[in-house]
């Protein structure tokens, strides 16, 4: 049986010489639950040699909230606050995942101008997530000022949202079957400026952080991790894309309406340290944010007046079976499992394949050999959001 | 394909006995292969190291009580842009004082997490993995959530889980004055 480590289980040690002689020099430092660079409420145990991480276990849990047995509990419209709080910088793309996924089940059509809403609402809360990302990743490196630039842009897509949907970040907007609200010519007009404007903010950010100096020094040839890695751990999004694997489900495996635009999907190409580490990473979720912009330019040409709610049941029953579905959402593929009774109301089980989740279980990999300075750089760069891991 | 599929699983993994379940709605609903319990690891590695399948990642698992027997489900997948393929492989589990299954650490890497997941939440041990401890809740909690005969605990380490006064008095006053209106009406309709 092929195992991860040779140090022995990290909580019963076991009578082992080698075990024994190897921690008899460690020191076991807890980073977090209230540390700045884990984003939220999330404790890495780490044994140091020195300055040298030996090793890292991750303990989470700390946001557990029993996502998932209340939603055995509500009925299938009901879920969608919940769903919005797994990822609460994303709580667009959990929406709608989690409509599709209700959506596939009951055969519904959603009208193309919902459709086409839906991408760019979700497209804009892309940008917004990985500005978010942007920032806190210069903080937690010791730049301040990048996080300023980022929340003024964000800013301005969140009084977008709570215009259109009342709420800054938990935005219950997307319903099954359609939007609950729709977005007026001024608001659209608004979304286009702001494209003109995010574009000519990006290149600004390259000049501040990407090709700064401090920073390639903090994140290249740090936090290596592999194409071959990434696929056994089950890694996905920025990640995957990161260490250099053209992959996006959006291109791959085409949902909504996905196929019908023009985009490209940035991957690492190690112009600047080497594909798979932590500025790869970052500058993935940067050029994101451009092809974002050209999804969002091509919806707006896309668009036409029309319905935005399709036809759906008033008392919402599905039939028996199972759907897994996933998406692409701004941290990697969110997947929802979802198993029915007959005539049921409320999910008989609903899983949530989280991506964050599966990065996190990277952390270990990665760790071993780092300084712990550059440890905190890789956390930050796969962008971890507690909500959806502890679900 | 899931025929096909379970076809060639039978005839490679003896005893494997693998068993397609087609939905009658390919759109709507997905298709999936049962597989006997105790083989789980060695069809889980035909399925990754044969060519003609080579399902190079898992991407989750995921736990369902149907009360008479739990199932574990294995969704596989691979990242191959000219020929996308996913599958979920099922087993199921129908003792539930003492569920073990095989372990799939030494094929997938990710099943470290996710398997500690379903332990945590259904009780299901995985024999072989590395470190198998509860990974959502404390590790002194009891019973395992997700089952659906699970009661939560009134007491841990001291604490009252659901105390009476959890909820604000202005709230529960509404919920009252509501509770009472209605047993008006109630009585009014009689």
């Amino acid at each position: 049986m092929q195992t991860r480590w040779d140090v022995g289980e990290p909580h019963k040690p076991t009578i082992n010489t080698r075990t024994e002689q190897l921690k008899s020099d460690l020191l076991t430092l807890n980073m977090g639950p209230q540390h700045p660079a884990t984003h939220g409420v999330l404790r890495i145990e780490i044994w140091t040699d020195s300055e040298i991480v030996a090793h890292a276990i991750p303990h989470i849990g700390y946001l557990h909230r029993c996502m998932e047995k209340h939603c055995e509990n509500l009925d299938f419209r009901g879920v969608i606050p919940f769903v919005d709080r797994l990822d609460y910088l994303a709580s667009m793309n959990m929406e709608w995942n989690y409509a599709m996924t209700i959506e596939k089940m009951l055969g519904t059509e959603v009208p193309r101008r919902a459709e086409l809403l839906r991408i760019l609402t979700c497209e804009l809360q892309r940008i917004a997530s990985h500005l978010m990302a942007f920032g806190t990743y210069a903080i937690d490196l010791g730049a301040f000022s990048p996080f300023l630039y980022a929340f003024d842009y964000r800013e301005k897509i969140l009084r977008l949202f709570e215009e259109v949907s009342g709420a800054r970040l938990l935005y219950n907007y997307i319903w099954i079957g359609g939007l609950w609200n729709d977005w007026s010519p001024e608001q659209i007009s608004r979304v286009t400026a702001f494209c003109d404007d995010m574009e000519e903010e990006a290149k600004k950010y390259h000049e501040l952080l990407s090709m700064n100096k401090i920073f390639i020094a903090r994140t290249a040839h740090v936090g290596v991790m592999s194409v071959q890695d990434c696929i056994d751990f089950g890694a996905t999004g920025p990640i995957l894309r990161g260490a250099g694997m053209k992959w996006d489900l959006r291109k791959n495996e085409p949902y909504s309406l996905y196929s019908e635009f023009d985009f490209d999907v940035p991957v690492g190409t190690g112009e600047v340290g080497e594909p798979g580490d932590c500025w790869n990473r970052y500058i993935v979720r940067m050029r994101e944010v451009v092809e974002s912009i050209k999804i969002i330019r091509q919806v707006i040409e896309k668009l036409e007046p029309g319905s935005i709610m399709g036809k759906v049941p008033k008392v919402m029953k599905l039939p028996e079976g199972e759907v897994y579905f996933r998406s692409e959402c701004p941290r990697g593929e969110l997947a929802f499992h979802l198993v029915t009774k007959q005539d049921s109301k409320e999910p008989f089980r609903l899983k949530v394949r989280s991506p964050c989740f599966t990065h996190t279980s990277m952390l270990p990999r990665v760790a071993p050999g780092q300084m712990i300075a550059d440890f905190v750089a890789t956390v930050g760069s796969i962008d971890i959001v507690l909500g959806e891991i502890d679900r | 394909m899931h025929k096909e599929l379970s076809d060639l699983i039978n005839r490679n993994v003896t005893g494997a006995n693998a068993v397609a379940y087609l939905t009658a709605d390919a759109k709507k609903f997905d298709s999936s292969i049962t597989v006997e319990t105790s083989h789980i690891y060695k069809v889980v590695e035909f399925l990754k190291t044969n060519k003609t399948t080579s399902f190079n990642s898992l991407h989750c698992i995921s736990g369902v009580d149907y009360t008479d027997y739990m199932e574990v489900c294995y969704m596989l997948t691979n990242y191959d842009p000219s020929a996308v393929r996913n599958l979920t492989l099922k087993v199921r589990v129908t003792d539930r004082v003492n569920a073990a299954i095989d372990s799939v650490v030494g094929q997938f890497v990710s099943a470290d997490f996710l398997e500690r997941e379903v332990y945590d939440m259904f009780g299901i041990k995985f024999n072989n993995h590395p470190d198998m401890r509860r990974i959502l809740c404390p590790d002194d909690w009891e019973g395992f959530p997700l089952r659906k005969d699970y009661v939560a605990q009134k007491d841990y380490n001291g604490m009252t889980v659901y105390p009476d006064n959890k909820m604000n008095m202005e709230d529960r006053e509404f919920i009252v004055r509501q509770n009472m209106i209605k047993k008006a009406q109630a009585e009014k309709a009689q």
